[in-house]
């Protein structure tokens, strides 16, 4: 059974290694064939044909960062939904009531993120 | 569980943390519906209101008999009980000092700033009396995300942003490395609850599991010593102080240092005092590690003292002084005698009524000019004289005179230091010689009082949340420092704690 | 069907661990030093499980405090992410070393 194992590692051993060569060996080959003469034009930054005109990193709204970060408490919290839903039929009624006490928790977050206008696209 | 296993827990054991979150809760609440040009200054007596029921509640429960409920993650000992007096003391006077808290700008979140406080207050209440790792954990991020938020509430102050920043990034690493130390305390017992390791803890006799456990002791010790604000993970302090609003700084410093003492206690004593130790000669785990606790409660003293010479911003003057007195209070436990925690509970009554006090005057003189330079106090005694004796006192208590609470805090430690067979003399003898150098800076500020004169001749007017816990704070530090059996007789009660593992 | 035994995930967790730790000490952009604060809850997550599957004493209490921890480590991450904004609205830098104008 652990020989199994081991063989199927050492083929994705093998995988590993032939991926990470072979962009490797193709491009320190084409770093060896090809003519290395740098001029001003050639280092330019190629955007389609376009001249480049700014810096190309953009600089994202700030709002997203509000709802980005709404977004990670709420979704981490049904973290605990899961536990709770697998083992729905063992738990009972008892447990609803519980999850609903959470969810209602959850709830008050909501309205008083809605009350304090994060939700609003100002 | 079954509706009829929950009715049966004793809840009347958690009434204090009940009556919080449910304030806190009216609060936001309030805080929500209420028209926004309506002044929040109210609230913050709702929330002192709330916090001093729950101080009479802790009380009450003084002479009930040590239980735990909920599958022992929540348990009331006699050690929960006293050191949840001191945090909701100690929280009941910052609110105090939040509801006169007037920044040059304005306080746009007023509302925030009380509820966020009693929830902070809530975590270290439930870090006192938690008997499980994970409810000790939940309470211990209650405490500190809440005290995150707390430090940036000036969202328009470039200062508040930054503390609040460094005290995120600092948090988060210590917490890390604490979470850390316990998933291997974790690994090698099975069990989250405290006394069921402390029970699986004594098997672990071969050496591997030692080495291991030896590397999640000094975990926990790093990333607690964040909380305590005591070597190696002193660095935030200065800087988060100087930035956060002053109420929040008073609660770091007093609040939140007492939770770190209380889970630091609660942890080593129940799991490491258990644990066998690999060398032949000492009993435990936790006294075989007693010369790091030395090493480091020393080094505290003396970075603390030293680097607290040069400052001129009081805030970061008293950050420095808040590092050396957890060295103070680390010395209590690095002598590990049987009065240890007796000394511990009164060094930190001590202090939290001496740096309240303290910071309610620090708080009014910088508001008022914003910026917490020593200048500021220069004169102070031409200007208010009852205010300056009230700093004179609070400054000589810090201190350590005699007929001050901090000095009976000091003596009893001291004193701790010395009973233990063998003695920790040069843990004492280090005690002594920072303390003394401790007096140059105390004295400074001194001089800046009484002997120099006032740059501006107006009076300085105290308002009335300021006024209470100024004349609380004075008396309390007085009182305890000319009969400190009044607080021994609290004490007393205790019985010097010897529930503490049953 | 235990082929990698429980050190495996303890080396793991542990080089994960380092890595975040020196991340979070030495970089400048805060948004990364928060990143490696999660690299090093999540080290723990690891260790915590694997210790509940493959530990000395398997249970459930494991996964619950990992649970636990995820939890905590996204309010703290969003506590330090909301921070950082409003810093960043005061002083248009998420620069570590240009944040010091708390000095003695």
């Amino acid at each position: 059974m652990g020989n199994v194992y081991a063989n199927s590692y050492l083929i994705v051993f093998v995988f590993l290694c032939i991926g990470v060569l072979l962009p490797v060996g193709a491009l320190t080959l084409g770093k060896l064939l090809r003519p290395h003469v740098p001029s001003e034009a050639k280092q330019t930054t190629y955007e389609s044909g376009n001249n480049p005109f700014h810096d190309s990193r953009v600089q994202f709204q700030v709002r997203y960062y509000m709802f980005a970060l709404l977004f990670v408490i709420f979704d981490v919290e049904t973290v605990f939904l899961y536990p709770w839903a697998v083992a729905y039929n063992k738990l009972g009624l008892f447990a609803l009531i519980e999850m609903l006490i959470f969810v209602l928790m959850l709830v008050l977050g909501l309205i008083y993120a809605w009350k304090k206008k994060v939700l609003q696209w100002m | 569980m079954s509706m009829h296993t929950l009715l049966q827990y004793k809840w009347s054991m958690m009434t204090p943390e009940f009556i919080v979150l449910i304030t806190a809760l009216i609060l936001s609440l309030a805080d929500l519906w209420m028209p926004n040009d309506k002044n929040r200054r109210p609230l913050a007596w709702i929330a002192v209101v709330g916090v001093v029921i729950a101080l009479i509640a802790t009380a009450g429960l003084i002479p009930a008999k040590p239980v735990s409920i909920l599958y022992d993650t929540f348990r009331i000992d006699s050690f929960s009980k006293a050191f949840k007096l001191l945090v909701l003391a100690g929280g009941a006077l910052c609110l105090l000092l939040a509801l006169d808290y007037r920044p040059k700008e304005g306080l746009s979140h007023r509302g925030e700033f009380y509820y966020l406080l009693l929830c902070a207050l809530l975590g270290a209440m439930i870090m006192a009396s938690s008997g499980d790792l994970i409810t000790l954990f939940v309470g211990l991020e209650l405490l500190s995300v809440s005290s995150y938020i707390l430090a940036g509430i000036r969202k328009t102050s470039a200062q508040s942003n930054e503390s609040a920043l460094k005290y995120v990034i600092s948090g988060g690493i210590a917490t890390a490395i604490t979470l850390f130390g316990m998933s291997y305390i974790f690994g090698l017992t099975g069990t989250t609850n405290l006394k069921e390791m402390a029970f699986e803890v004594q098997k672990l006799a071969d050496s591997n599991y030692q080495y291991l456990l030896a590397l999640a002791f000094l975990l926990l010790l790093v990333g607690l010593s964040f909380k305590i604000s005591s070597v190696p993970f002193h660095m935030w302090a200065p800087d988060v102080y100087q930035g956060a609003p002053t109420p929040v700084t008073a609660f770091l410093s007093v609040v939140s240092k007492t939770a770190g003492f209380v889970i630091l206690l609660r942890l080593f004593i129940t799991i490491f005092a258990a644990a066998p130790a690999h060398g032949k000669d000492p009993s435990s785990l936790l006294l075989s590690m007693q010369n790091y606790i030395a090493v480091l409660a020393g080094l505290t003293m003396i970075i603390g003292n030293t680097v607290a010479l040069r400052q001129r911003s009081m805030k970061r003057l008293f950050a420095y002084s808040s590092i050396a007195h957890a060295g103070y209070l680390l010395v209590g436990f690095a002598a590990m005698s049987w009065v240890m925690i007796d000394s511990i509970w009164f060094y930190l009554l001590a202090y939290v009524l001496m740096n309240v006090g303290a910071f309610a005057i620090i708080q009014r003189l910088s508001d008022e000019a914003d910026s917490d330079d020593m200048i500021h106090f220069a004169g102070l005694y031409q200007r208010n004289p009852l205010l300056a004796v009230s700093m004179g006192i609070f400054l000589l208590s810090l201190a350590g005179i005699p007929g001050t609470a901090g000095f009976i805090g000091k003596l009893n430690i001291f004193l701790g230091a010395l009973m233990t067979e063998p003695g920790h003399y040069m843990l004492a003898a280090v005690m002594i010689a920072t303390t003394v150098v401790s007096y140059v800076y105390y004295f400074g500020v001194f001089v800046q009082i009484f002997f120099r004169p006032a740059d501006e001749a107006a009076s300085v007017k105290l308002p009335v949340g300021l006024t209470v816990t100024v004349v609380l704070c004075a008396f309390g530090t007085l009182l305890f420092g000319i009969f400190p059996s009044l607080a021994y007789q609290v004490l007393a009660q205790f019985e010097h704690f010897g529930d503490f593992l049953q | 069907m235990s082929s990698v035994s429980l050190s495996v995930y303890l080396v793991l967790a542990l080089i994960l661990f380092c890595i975040g730790l020196y991340g979070a000490l030495t970089k400048r952009n805060t948004v990364i030093v928060l990143i490696c604060i999660e690299l090093m809850l999540n080290a723990v997550n690891i260790n915590l499980v694997a210790f509940a599957k493959y530990g000395a004493h398997p249970g459930i209490t494991g996964q619950i405090f990992a649970l636990f921890t995820i939890t905590v480590a996204a309010a703290e991450a969003a506590v330090g992410l909301a921070a950082l904004m409003a810093l960043y609205r005061n002083r248009k830098t998420v620069h570590i070393d240009e944040i010091d104008s708390l000095k003695h």
